[in-house]
């Protein structure tokens, strides 16, 4: 099942997320590929695009800026390592700096993407492999062990919401 | 780079040293895991955690010591003993981690809904 809002499961080792837009997936697709289209929608609205520069091909890199409402810079950086238009696209996202050097000492995130379409709609399932695969579930066992912090807390609550 | 302890340091192209708790690290061992799941229901002294696991003194207190390094637990003495106990709020660290992802793809999604209807 699939709807128009965000959809996020967990399954111990990876994190999917699905959502479905009222569009033709050639289109959904395209609006993923250049940075003509993703300063117009990529990042939160209070974060917007900046620096765009991108290599749309496998192997080539997503170099971008958002700047938040203080001017605080967020740089991150992805490589493609996939591309089979219009239904796949799977990158490595990483933080980085303005010179596109890779901040290896974050958390870098393999993210494939899939559209499918059906009856003139698509559908966008992001799969999200993430640097500790086996951390989250732990961190959910631990919560409900021990509910003794606040921050535990706010951790099962964020559980139970993308459950 | 200390390949499997919790800090990291490296030297950025600019010629500067960067030291680096990484709690990610922390829990990547899934006997440290479980040493924080006894931590998180109360505070053990080195001998009653060592006695819930098949593995040496000195195999915990080489995991204690990297949960240290990672903010993950505090080490008390008291007298003769030591005491560990979990710090939980450090493990929010990795939660905000993966909820600002879910918002980000959250809010950018909504705004493609809305680009998609402009687009050609």
């Amino acid at each position: 099942m699939s709807s128009n809002q965000l959809q996020v499961t967990v399954n111990g080792t990876q994190l999917t997320m699905t959502r479905q837009f009222n569009a033709p997936r050639e289109k959904v697709f395209r609006a993923h590929s250049s940075c003509e289209h993703l300063k117009n929608w990529w990042g939160p609205r209070e974060w917007p695009l900046t620096y765009c520069k991108i290599d749309f091909r496998p192997g080539g890199q997503y170099h971008y800026c958002m700047t938040g409402p203080d001017g605080t810079e967020a740089w991150g950086l992805s490589v493609y390592k996939e591309i089979k238009a219009p239904e796949l696209i799977v990158y490595e996202d990483a933080f980085s700096d303005k010179d596109g050097n890779r901040n290896t000492s974050l958390p870098t995130t393999t993210v494939r993407t899939e559209f499918t379409e059906e009856n003139g709609k698509t559908i966008i399932r992001s799969v999200a492999n993430y640097a500790s695969p086996e951390a989250l579930q732990q961190v959910i066992d631990m919560g409900m062990e021990a509910g003794m912090a606040e921050t535990l807390d706010r951790l099962e609550e964020y559980v139970a919401k993308i459950q | 780079m200390h390949p499997s302890g919790c800090i990291y340091i490296y030297l950025q192209p600019n010629g500067c040293i960067f030291m680096r708790r990484d709690v990610f690290q922390g829990i990547a061992d899934p006997t440290r895991r479980a040493i924080l799941g006894k931590l998180a229901k109360e505070k053990l002294n080195l001998t009653t955690l060592t006695d819930n696991f098949d593995i040496s003194r000195q195999s915990v207190t080489k995991h204690i010591k990297i949960l240290s390094e990672c903010g993950l637990v505090i080490i008390e003495k008291q007298g003769r003993d030591r005491y560990i106990s979990a710090r939980p709020e450090k493990l929010s660290e990795v939660a905000k981690w993966i909820n600002q992802y879910r918002s980000f793809f959250a809010e950018s999604y909504d705004r493609l809904d809305d680009y998609l209807k402009t687009m050609e």
